[in-house]
Parts: C-alpha cells; sequence; structure tokens
C-alpha cells in the first residue's frame, strides 16, 4: 500500500524535496501508478529466465589515453566556479 | 518537398542552400509563433551552415545531405548550441560536443535550423511537459502533437523543415509522426549511435528520424547509421542503402497482424483504417497472417518499470552542481541538491525517478524490476516466434488520434496506458515505423505502424513506401 511515508522515504532516495501539498499530490499519483505497475507481479514467473543485460554491448574501447575536454569547456555550463573547480557547499 | 527531390533542384542550381534556408526561416519566423515547435531557432547558424554547403555544392563535392535543413530535438547534444532537454534544469545547458550523428551530418554540411520542442527529457507522449510550453497539432492547433518528439513532428507536418532528428524510447518518434500525418522511423536498437542523446533509458533510448515519407526517413537514416566506438551498444550489424528496395515488388511478403492490437481500447475509426491497409496490402498479394503476442497485456507495466529504473539512474547526474539549475537554497551538500531537482524538475519527471526508485527499492525489487525484465525476455521471445511466420506486422501506432490539449495529458495512467502499441518494439529493440493510413471524422490523422526484424528497416520502408504511394495524404493547412 502506497502512504506518504513511503513516498518521503522514495523521495529521499530520489534527491527530491516536497511541500506538503505536494507530498499528497505525489503520493495520490503514486497509488495509481503502482496499480497499474502492480499487474507485472502477476505475471507466470516459471516462464522466462531473469535476464539483466537486455542489450548486445560490441568491442569496449581501448584502455588508452586520450584527450579530454578543455577545463574551460567543461566547466562552462556550471553556476558556481572557482579556480577551474565546482563549488560546493562545505562538507566537512 | 521529397529530400531527393530538394537534392536534385540544389545540384541542378534551382536553388541555392542560402535561399532554400531563408525559405525555411521566414516559414519558421511566420508559422512556429502558432504551434511553438522550436524551443532555439539558429537563423544565424543556419545561414553560416548554408553559406559553406553551397561551397560544396559549387566545388562539385556535395553529397546526400550538404545544404539540406533539418531541425534537431532538443534532447540530442548540439556542440555550441543550446540543449535543454525542454527542463528548466537544463535550460542552459550549452554542450561542448556533439552527438555522433550530428558529427556526421556536420561532416556533409547539413543546415541544422535549430532545436524542437518536446515532453520534458523526452518523458511523455503529449509534448506539453515541456519548460517552454506545449506545442500545437497543425491539423488543429488545440489538438496535442503527441510526443515526446511533438517538436520535431509538428516542425515536418507544418514545413518547418525538411526532416527531423527525434528519439524514440517507448514511441516518441511513432506516436508523435502518426498524430502530425507524418512519417516516423524508429530503427533497431544499436544501429545509430545513442552518443551524445541525453539519456531517459539507455537499453530502450535509439534516436530516430521523422520526415514526409518513409523514402525520406531512409534517406536521412543513411546519413546517421552505423558503429560508433562511443557507443557500446552500437552494432556493426547495419548494413545501410536503407532506401534500397524501394520500389520493388512485394507481393508474396507475409504481414503478421497481431490479434491483441485490435481489441478492446482501439478507438474504431482507428481499427478500421489500419484494417483497410491490411486490404491494400492483400490486394497487392501480400500474405495477412494472424498472429498473436500475449504477453502484450504486460507491456505497459514493464516498460515504465523498465524505463523508470533506468530513468531514476540516468537523472541522478543532475545535481545543479557540474551543471543545469543551481539552486540558491541549501546551506548544506544534500539540501542544495535537492532543491536544485526539485526547481529544474517538473512534476512528471520526478513522478517517473519515484517509480523507478520504487522499483529498484529493496523489497520491491524483485516483484516489480526483475518481473519487468522477465517480461521483456518473453516479450522479445513472442517476436522471435512471430517472425517465424511473417516478414513484418501491421498494428495501429496508437489507440486514438491526437487529443484535445487538456483533455488527457494531466491524467498519468491514462497517459501511461495509451502507449500499449508502441512499448514492445523498444522493448524487444525492433525497428518500426508509422505513417498516416486515415482520416478521423475531425480530420485527424490515423497512423498505422509496421514493425520489422532486427536490422531490416529496408523492408519495413520500402513496404510502407509502397502504402504512401497510392495513399491520398492530406497537408496541414499551417
Amino acid at each position: 500500500m502506497f502512504n506518504s511515508e513511503l513516498t518521503k522515504h522514495l523521495a529521499e532516495l530520489s534527491k527530491l524535496e516536497f511541500t506538503d501539498e505536494e507530498l499528497d499530490k505525489m503520493t495520490e499519483d503514486m497509488t495509481d501508478i503502482i496499480a497499474i505497475m502492480d499487474k507485472v507481479c502477476g505475471f507466470d514467473t516459471s516462464k522466462p529466465a531473469y535476464a539483466l543485460d537486455a542489450v548486445d554491448y560490441n568491442d569496449l574501447r581501448a584502455d588508452a589515453h586520450t584527450n579530454s575536454y578543455p577545463t574551460d569547456k567543461i566547466t562552462a555550463n556550471a553556476k558556481n566556479v572557482k579556480n577551474n573547480s565546482f563549488v560546493v557547499p562545505k562538507v566537512v | 518537398m521529397a529530400l531527393k527531390k530538394l537534392r536534385d533542384m540544389l545540384d541542378k542550381k534551382e536553388i541555392s542552400a542560402v535561399e532554400l534556408t531563408e525559405q525555411y526561416l521566414d516559414k519558421i519566423e511566420k508559422a512556429d509563433k502558432s504551434i511553438n515547435s522550436y524551443i532555439t531557432v539558429c537563423a544565424e547558424g543556419a545561414l553560416e551552415d548554408a553559406k559553406k554547403a553551397q561551397e560544396k555544392i559549387d566545388a562539385g563535392s556535395a553529397n546526400a545531405f550538404t545544404g539540406i535543413p533539418i531541425s534537431v530535438k532538443d534532447n540530442i547534444c548540439t556542440m555550441n548550441v543550446k540543449t535543454t532537454c525542454a527542463s528548466k534544469m537544463l535550460e542552459d545547458f550549452v554542450p561542448p560536443y556533439d552527438a555522433t550523428v550530428m558529427e556526421k551530418l556536420k561532416k556533409s554540411n547539413i543546415v541544422m535550423l535549430g532545436k524542437t520542442n518536446m515532453d520534458e527529457f523526452a518523458m511523455g507522449g503529449s509534448s506539453q511537459t515541456s519548460y517552454f510550453g506545449g506545442v500545437k497539432n497543425p491539423y488543429d492547433l488545440s489538438r496535442v502533437t503527441g510526443g515526446s518528439s511533438g517538436g520535431a513532428a509538428a516542425s515536418v507536418a507544418g514545413g518547418l523543415c525538411a526532416a527531423a532528428l527525434g528519439s524514440d524510447t517507448g514511441g516518441s518518434v511513432r506516436q508523435p509522426a502518426s498524430f502530425c500525418g507524418v512519417t516516423g522511423l524508429k530503427p533497431t536498437y544499436g544501429a545509430v549511435s545513442r552518443w551524445g542523446l541525453i539519456a531517459f533509458a539507455s537499453s530502450l533510448d535509439q534516436i530516430g528520424v521523422i520526415a514526409k515519407s518513409a523514402e525520406d526517413t531512409g534517406y536521412l537514416l543513411n546519413g546517421i547509421y552505423g558503429y560508433d566506438a562511443n557507443d557500446a551498444t552500437s552494432s556493426k550489424k547495419s548494413e545501410g542503402g536503407y532506401t534500397s528496395l524501394i520500389g520493388s515488388d512485394i507481393s508474396g511478403i507475409k504481414i503478421g497482424v497481431p490479434k491483441e492490437f485490435f481489441g478492446d481500447g482501439l478507438n474504431d475509426e482507428v481499427k478500421q483504417a489500419v484494417l483497410s491497409a491490411a486490404e491494400y496490402y492483400k490486394k497487392l498479394g501480400c500474405e495477412l497472417v494472424e498472429v498473436s503476442l500475449p504477453s502484450l497485456e504486460y507491456a505497459v507495466s514493464a516498460y515504465y518499470l523498465i524505463s523508470s529504473a533506468e530513468a531514476a539512474s540516468n537523472l541522478s547526474r543532475f545535481d545543479g552542481i557540474k551543471y543545469g539549475t543551481r539552486s540558491g537554497l541549501g546551506d548544506d551538500y544534500n539540501d542544495l541538491i535537492k532543491n536544485s531537482r526539485r526547481e529544474g524538475f517538473g512534476n512528471e519527471v520526478k513522478r517517473r525517478i519515484m517509480l523507478g526508485n520504487y522499483a529498484l527499492c529493496s523489497g520491491y525489487y524483485d516483484a516489480y524490476y526483475k518481473n519487468a525484465t522477465r517480461i521483456r525476455t518473453q516479450i522479445r521471445s513472442e517476436y522471435k516466434e512471430i517472425f517465424e511466420k511473417c516478414s513484418l506486422l501491421l498494428t495501429p501506432t496508437a489507440p486514438t488520434t491526437a487529443y484535445k490539449i487538456g483533455e488527457q495529458e494531466n491524467d498519468p495512467v491514462k497517459m501511461y496506458l495509451a502507449d500499449i502499441y508502441t512499448v514492445t518494439v523498444n522493448i524487444a529493440g525492433l525497428p518500426a515505423i508509422s505513417t498516416t493510413c486515415g482520416y478521423d471524422k475531425n480530420g485527424m490523422p490515423i497512423g498505422m505502424s509496421l514493425i520489422g526484424k532486427p536490422f531490416d528497416e529496408k523492408t519495413v520502408i520500402s513496404v510502407c513506401d509502397r502504402f504512401e504511394r497510392d495513399f491520398d495524404k492530406r497537408e496541414a493547412a499551417l
């Protein structure tokens, strides 16, 4: 059963923040959505094997040194940059 | 106008690449206000591209794409041109590199007119979840375009480009093509490199083509297919020559009609139009074979669990620090990320992330994600069996035609269930094309799909082309 506690738990895992009103709406939406998803629980699991790898992989790239993009191009999209580094709130 | 005809006109100097580009830019300027198909119009860049293309044409070194003006979905990275994914999160994002498909086309001096509108992060089937406003259908401005490549489909239908690149994770090329009366091709998984396509669900995502005809989709696919070392899932099996079977005799081809695609929930006008198309093929000497995909009933749930699980992981990179919206709120690292994601993502994206984490969550993983992957294996095996009996499948593209804006897109459950006829193609990694096969009582286009064997785009395109040649198509009056 979907409830607001589960929504809060998933929001934490999802790194999302909701107001109380948004949390109620999300709980309501998720209840309806999970009701459709429940369909998979009725699937006869004895039939196909569990296959995590659904795609074929070709050759992986050689483990060789290649040039990377210039630092200024990489940091150009960040809102807060200092000395060629991304600025984050103090962690420790 | 057909891409081959445009090529001919450019080569014969009946029109210059600059004049052709100016014509499209003029039309975008005049008409796009009413449909909102572009997020970014690259007028200056397009004219620069066109000048360079004309130099190639004048020097006699043009190839198939030189000077052809196209639109590009805004989740395909374009160097030095904003790529927003129709999200506030990437409102100002300017990629430092080109997607492989763009690298390929730029080498041919194609002209990029701009970046097209879409559902945010390609999550949706209406193109109404864009941070930059919804897209309107050129056939009826009060109706949706479908999605997520709604801007791409509308730009083609409205004559605002010669062809378009889109992406298809669960029907996002085919369904808007169906709603907007154009042709949309989703290639086999691995046929086109995903490098530079902003990831939604990596095992399902595929770049595709939207154009005025099946022949044009094959024409453009010839320019973007192929193995790419930057995408380990891209394949070496594709051979190109996608229009080579056009005009060949299709009599004797076995076309499967899966009974589950014509059951409850399918609009009657859509059903009749698709069955009439089946009769058309029969008259041409094709053999219609009734086939069955029993696991279709599980497809929508399996698709949403797998795609959302992958999305939850792929979208975890958007933290507001390296790129994207950065919130002014939050004193610590965790709060900064949460607030940035809260401000940057729209409601549908948040729902998908939540659903994905639910499916992957301890205690739910076995019942949901693991079962969804079992269903994926089962659907693949059912398709394999089907393709032992026939070369192609004919199905409706969507249960309905384009609906009124505001009528359905705010109900996530209704929206998810409407993907029933497109998602199995992505689950099984197959090629499929959607084209118009009729019009409903409101004059809205009805789409049918042809689904092919892996890497058999040539047959899909040629059989679709045969239908289009005899079909009386109505253009959108934009």
